[in-house]
């Protein structure tokens, strides 16, 4: 008895002692070898990996210790939320979409950036830092897109904290890149006049275009399919009765159970005409034809566009995206630096090398995301436009590209936190992705299966049988020559 | 007691090296199982709630779930038996079995993320529609070992003699191999049976790769209710999982007695 008592207590002590030092080693500033450290947790192919690098070369330069980038990523903001709503996430930086900024802010996940800068105030003076790129620091829009912040600001400019306090979110988030989700489709499959017409049902292969039949990805992302759905409802007005004067803005943000039953009706159908979802591979399958439409978010798109085949006799693309004109939804993604952060100097030089326009563009051209960094201020900048001209655009062309810089008006929807309400979404779109019953091939691969098993063993008790009857039939006849 | 202790000194027995791994399973198996059970009776805001369980059994969806992958289950486990007692079998009666044994069981070395990941490339290359049947046949390509290697080491721990005795008393091939050989095997099919049904009701990824996430078995079920940050629902299916794997445990045990009585009672 008492054996077991020093056992359990030797391994609560060693439990104790190496719990802390285990985590230790992801909290001091101080990386190995006295380097700092800066833990980035990002979307992935959302960076430049090179820019992490020349961040820690410019660090080394403006404060002559050198630092050690650790980047993270993450494949949806609900994988990322849970992880640092959790507690379980030991980042400096992270880079999440507006709703999921909206979510951490309100359950005090995150800092303000001004007084992040209160801290650090006497080191960056000493070196003479001024994070005038930045938009948070209540000194106009830095380098960030003013478009983009007026967009913001009306939106979550005041949002109402559970403690009776408003929040500014501007204050806690620098924009990084923004765009739009749309579908980004095969051009020999689907044309021009199709997407026009049908919009957000090509997507349900409304057409009955027999060709795009299971070749449909669906995003494995709440939200973004959810955000899909209704769209689809608000297009061909299928919203319950007393929400077809919602306009797309209230919709994408409308929880209420007639909206929520009629998007599971809606994803559980569309069920049959889909391939499959996805969160990564979708550019792949698309630039490989094995499907022919994916609901796609515009960097993707634009990535999968470029790397797709071009014709250059016909000028056509292999791939196009299309953002339906009645509804669509607008992100913007930023910069924010959570509580768990330790090198606040490093996060916030870090948030301000990325809004350089240099830095924007060289970021925007690599993962072929739209830079938040201000459209007028890239133009501008002559290191920017040789760098666009380098890559082989047409200056005029780059920055006309509505797929690039869409027009943002009432018919993108922003999204907003659900609060509570979320794991309502979440439910339904479990029930969605299980699917209307259990799936009957199911029943007839077993019952294949039993049956074929059944066969064998009925072919062996048959062969027993009939090798039991010559035997008996002579016996049988031997007995009745006797009676 | 204090002399009784100190007569017994700490001193390095065999018991001593268990200790590592008693550790090993606190840390990591029974203090997972407590938070499991605690989480499951927790609602977002951590309060004390009976409604994740209100959430799952009262939905059809997390019951639909359950039951197609219980069936993925047993098909695959089927399937499993099926392909596999023949080939332990003739491997068996092999002289050289062992080496080619060893050829099925080289494939478990290489990750299954990537076998997987392989397979779903030859499928789409061939053109096949990823779907039940991709899903499927990736379970049983996966698990097919796990039912191989135990058939295969009881079939060739059976005494030859018996096969021997029985053909010597007039049975013919396949009488000896009903009445010897399959009987001495149950409790090589119990363990095999146990060692693929176990893991397939309770995997995930293979699913979701083989079918793009439109297959969306009870371990993605428990996957999307994590990743999404409900733990309470999450723990719940969890806890009906491991109720399942501990059943058919009992199950497998209970048939395994029943199969060596058998045994017994054939002589």
């Amino acid at each position: 008895m008492k054996k077991s008592v020093y056992l359990i207590l030797t391994a609560a002590v060693i439990a104790c002692v190496l719990l802390p030092v285990l985590t230790a080693c992801n909290n001091s500033v101080a990386g190995t070898g006295g380097r700092d450290r800066l833990v980035v947790y990002n979307w992935e192919d959302y960076i430049d990996l090179d820019m992490c690098d020349d961040f820690a070369a410019y660090y080394k330069e403006v404060t002559g210790r050198s630092l050690e980038v650790t980047y993270t990523t993450f494949d949806t903001n609900e994988t990322m939320m849970t992880k640092v709503l959790k507690g379980d996430a030991n980042v400096d930086l992270i880079c999440p979409s507006e709703y999921s900024i909206e979510k951490l802010l309100l359950a005090g996940c995150l800092l303000n950036h001004k007084d992040v800068l209160a801290d650090i105030a006497p080191q960056a003076e000493q070196l003479g830092l001024t994070f005038d790129g930045m938009s948070s620091l209540g000194n106009g829009d830095g380098n960030v897109e003013p478009d983009i912040m007026n967009v913001i600001r009306p939106m979550f400019g005041a949002l109402e904290g559970s403690d009776g306090k408003t929040y500014d979110m501007t204050e806690y988030m620098v924009p990084y890149f923004w765009g739009t989700l749309g579908i980004l489709y095969n051009t020999n499959v689907i044309s021009e006049e199709e997407l026009d017409e049908y919009g957000w049902g090509v997507l349900w292969n409304v057409q009955k275009n027999p060709l795009l039949e299971n070749k449909i990805l669906m995003k494995d992302s709440v939200r973004d399919s959810y955000a899909a759905a209704v769209f689809y409802m608000y297009e061909y007005g299928l919203l319950p009765e007393g929400y077809e004067d919602y306009s797309v803005q209230q919709l994408i943000n409308c929880t209420d159970e007639p909206i929520l039953r009629t998007a599971e009706r809606i994803l559980t159908e569309q069920r049959a005409h889909i391939s499959g979802y996805e969160v990564d591979f979708g550019k792949d399958d698309m630039i490989n034809e094995i499907v022919y439409a994916d609901l796609a978010w515009s960097g993707d798109a634009m990535y999968a566009i470029e790397e797709g085949d071009y014709d250059e006799e016909t000028d056509t693309y292999q791939l196009g995206y299309y953002v339906p004109s009645s509804a669509s939804n607008i992100w913007y993604d930023g910069w924010v630096i959570p509580t768990t952060v330790n090198n606040k100097l490093a996060a916030m030089m870090f948030i301000d090398y990325m809004c350089r326009p240099m830095n924007g563009i060289r970021n925007s051209m690599e993962v072929c995301y739209t830079s938040a960094v201000a459209k007028d201020k890239l133009r501008q900048d002559e290191d920017v436009c040789a760098f666009i001209e380098e890559n082989e655009y047409d200056i005029d062309e780059y920055f006309d590209d509505e797929v690039r810089y869409p027009v943002i008006n009432e018919t993108l929807g922003v999204m907003r936190d659900f609060g509570a309400r979320n794991d309502d979404l979440v439910n339904m779109w479990q029930r969605a992705k299980s699917g209307a019953g259990i799936d009957s091939s199911l029943w007839w691969i077993l019952f294949v299966i039993i049956l074929g098993i059944g066969l064998v063993v009925g072919a062996y008790f048959a062969m027993q049988a009939l090798k039991m009857r010559p035997r008996k039939t002579p016996s049988k006849s031997e007995d009745s020559k006797e009676l | 007691m204090k002399a009784k202790s100190a007569r017994r000194p700490f001193r390095l027995t065999k018991k001593a090296f268990g200790i590592p791994y008693m550790l090993f399973l606190m840390l990591f198996v029974v203090i997972p199982l407590v938070l499991i059970l605690v989480n499951a009776f927790l609602d977002s805001d951590n309060n004390l709630t009976f409604g994740n369980f209100k959430i799952f059994f009262s939905s059809a969806s997390s019951l639909i779930v359950l039951g197609n992958s219980l069936l993925v289950g047993v098909i695959t486990t089927l399937l499993c038996l099926v392909i596999g007692y023949p080939v332990a079998y003739i491997l068996s009666k092999m002289s050289s079995g062992k080496i080619i044994v060893l050829l099925y069981i080289i494939p478990m070395g290489v990750n299954f993320l990537i076998r997987t990941l392989a397979t779903k490339a030859i499928f789409i290359a061939l053109g096949v529609e990823l779907g039940m049947g991709t899903v499927i046949f990736g379970m049983v390509y996966n698990y097919l070992p796990f039912m191989i290697l135990p058939l295969h080491t009881t079939l060739s721990g059976i005494d030859k003699s018996y096969a021997e005795a029985a053909q010597d008393l007039g049975a013919d091939k396949a009488t000896v191999f009903f009445k010897t050989t399959l009987p001495l095997s149950v409790s090589g099919i119990m363990s095999g049976i146990t060692m693929v049904f176990i893991p397939t009701i309770s995997t995930y990824a293979i699913s979701q790769l083989l079918s793009n996430g439109k297959i969306f078995l009870f371990g993605d079920s428990i996957q999307l209710s994590f990743e999404q940050g409900m733990y309470g629902v999450g723990s719940i299916m969890s806890i009906v999982m491991l109720v399942f794997v501990l059943l058919s445990n009992f199950i497998m045990n209970r048939f395994n007695k029943g199969g060596n009585a058998a045994r017994r009672s054939l002589w």
